[in-house]
């Protein structure tokens, strides 16, 4: 584990420091301000502020800046989220991070971050679009809610949803095989499954699904190999806005839906024909 | 207490220039001297220095160097500040890794235009191949002269002349200006820096904002068997390679000794996150006979 938590009494010696060389060398005060907020300190404790003066901001003052941030990883999402605009030229690499870092101002060695092989840079967006996701489904459930808008069936909810999320893969269509690829590196199995399950779960959550029996594992497994396939046949669809897909997709949340109208079917068949039988030999016993 | 500190921090700053005892090796000097006798070691082993690292680790040094330079991964672009790097090792190292990294590059981009014509792929070829590295380049700095003699001996031998600098300097105090390099290493050279913090807090100020620090040094071996094999092999041959082969047992006894003398890792670690950066972190090589600390200017 990489994150030192260490008391703010580490962040007056950084600054100390750094006052002192500043001292010595004449250096301007903008980045010692930069560390002051580095280590978010505990409630409570406030950290003295030395003069240095309200939270420094993101300045442009020739390319030099200070930063404007809470903690490591909330830079390391800036980066990332600027390292995307890159993906379709570079791939899903550390170079892509590279170029993302420079937008930010930030040395292309930040990329050192990160592992080499944009692992971080996937799961990233991954979780974005996730995201997306959930704030599009929570906001269409409101106008239902309110009554703006019809609630919709669930097999025409569960096609609008999967469309909706594999849509967002458009912009880097190119490059996905090879994001594919990296989320099945063995160290990435356990955060890109966590991944597809939350939305997964997402999605029927939203869709009104309150199972509670072996229908909840049934139901997250049928859609989970929906939204797989589907993604596969996106890969190498070529057809205009991607329709083979969605026909594809319609296809097979139809037969989604047949399959459970047909198993609930053979069940009360099956429940019939039991009842039949149990009757004859009633009627046979006596 | 708090506000207490900075103050006496300063005092004992002052203190220190007036000459207290520090180590050399074993022994015991005032700072002046430690630095002298250290300029004194290199200038006498600067001939014979690539040619004792390969004996007296059995080349492993080149494994080494070779794990930093992987670990840096430089995009090409990167400008690269190599202290203490004297006969430059990992300057060499630094060009060769962003050539292969712009070749594969280069070859990316024209598989993308294959649409284009025959005139024009020639001509982005014409136009890439004065790049070759892709506007990289690394300095290297060095306080002795000799070392940087042989460096640039070395680099007219082996024939790299672009994106090469020389110049001679201090760890304690660069010749250069705040936030230039994207990257600074200091590989088997801040050992014998006299104030380890003073070159940290120098490699702080020339770094640009998110640039990295890199010091690949010997450290300490926790192993208790390793240990004792470690130190039986340091005391008894290296200092005997270094009377054969180099004709000077002082030097590598001083190499030995001031290994022993240097921090161990996690003591490193802290004096680096002290000076301000941050993901601190190292990684052992070689069950801690080396170990590379990096951080970053954040």
């Amino acid at each position: 584990v990489r994150c030192q938590h260490h008391p703010p009494l580490r962040a007056l010696q950084a600054s100390a420091a750094l006052r002192r060389a500043s001292d010595e060398h004449k250096k301007e005060p903008r980045t010692s301000s930069s560390q002051q907020h580095f280590d978010s300190p505990p409630a409570g404790h406030q950290p003295e502020q030395e003069s240095q003066g309200p939270r420094p901001s993101y300045t442009g003052q020739g390319g030099q800046e200070s930063e404007d941030y809470e903690s490591e990883e909330q830079l390391q999402h800036r980066i990332l989220t600027a390292a995307l605009e890159f993906v379709p030229e570079h791939g899903w690499t550390a170079e892509a991070i590279a170029e993302g870092a420079k937008t930010l101002g930030l040395s292309v060695a930040a990329a050192g971050m990160f592992h080499s092989d944009g692992s971080e840079l996937v799961l990233h967006f991954m979780s974005e679009c996730n995201t997306k996701l959930s704030k599009l489904l929570e906001k269409e459930q409101k106008l239902v809610q309110l009554g703006k808008a019809e609630k919709k069936p669930i097999d025409e909810f569960l096609r609008h949803a999967v469309e909706a999320r594999l849509r967002m893969l458009i912009p880097y269509i190119e490059k996905w095989p090879q994001a594919l690829s990296v989320l099945l590196f063995p160290r990435n199995i356990p955060a890109s499954l966590n991944l597809l399950t939350s939305m997964i779960d997402d999605i029927w959550h939203y869709a009104g699904d309150q199972s509670t029996d072996f229908n909840w594992y049934t139901r997250r497994a049928v859609l989970t190999g929906i939204y797989n396939t589907t993604e596969l046949v996106m890969m190498q669809d070529s057809s205009p806005d991607f329709e083979d897909t969605w026909r594809f997709l319609e296809n097979r949340v139809a037969d989604a839906v047949t399959m459970s109208n047909t198993a609930s079917q053979v069940q009360s068949t099956g429940e019939a024909v039991v009842q039949g039988l149990m009757g004859a030999a009633v009627t046979v016993s006596n | 207490a708090l506000l207490s500190r900075p103050a006496g921090r300063l005092r004992a700053c002052r203190g220190l220039a007036a000459g207290p005892e520090m180590h050399f090796g074993f022994q015991t000097v005032t700072e002046e001297e430690r630095r002298e006798k250290i300029y004194q070691v290199f200038e006498s082993v600067a001939k014979k220095y690539d040619v004792m690292n390969d004996s007296m680790t059995l080349g492993i040094h080149r494994v080494w160097k070779d794990t930093l330079m992987h670990k840096m991964n430089p995009s090409p672009g990167t400008l690269l500040l190599d202290v203490a790097g004297g006969t430059g090792d990992i300057a060499f190292r630094f060009i060769n890794y962003v050539r292969s990294v712009r070749e594969r590059q280069l070859q990316r981009k024209l598989k993308h235009h294959q649409n284009l014509s025959w005139q024009e792929i020639f001509e982005s070829y014409q136009k890439d191949k004065f790049n070759s590295l892709g506007d990289s380049q690394v300095v290297v700095c060095d306080i002795n002269r000799e070392m940087l003699k042989v460096g640039k001996q070395k680099a007219q031998h082996l024939g790299y002349s672009e994106g090469l600098s020389w110049v001679l300097g201090n760890a304690e105090e660069l010749p250069f200006d705040n936030d230039k390099f994207d990257v600074y290493t200091i590989a088997f050279g801040i050992r014998n820096v006299t104030r380890i913090d003073l070159a940290l807090q120098e490699a702080y100020r020339v770094l640009k904002p998110g640039g990295r620090f890199l010091c690949l040094e010997f450290s300490h071996v926790s192993n208790p068997l390793l240990s004792r094999l470690y130190d039986l092999y340091s005391f008894q041959v290296i200092p005997v390679l270094g009377e054969v082969i180099a004709g000077d047992w002082k030097s590598y006894q001083y190499l030995v000794e001031s290994i022993r003398r240097f921090p161990p890792q996690e003591e490193l670690k802290a004096m680096i996150e002290d000076v301000g950066f941050f993901k601190v972190d190292y990684e052992n090589l070689n069950f801690g006979i080396v170990a590379i600390h990096s951080g970053f200017k954040l």
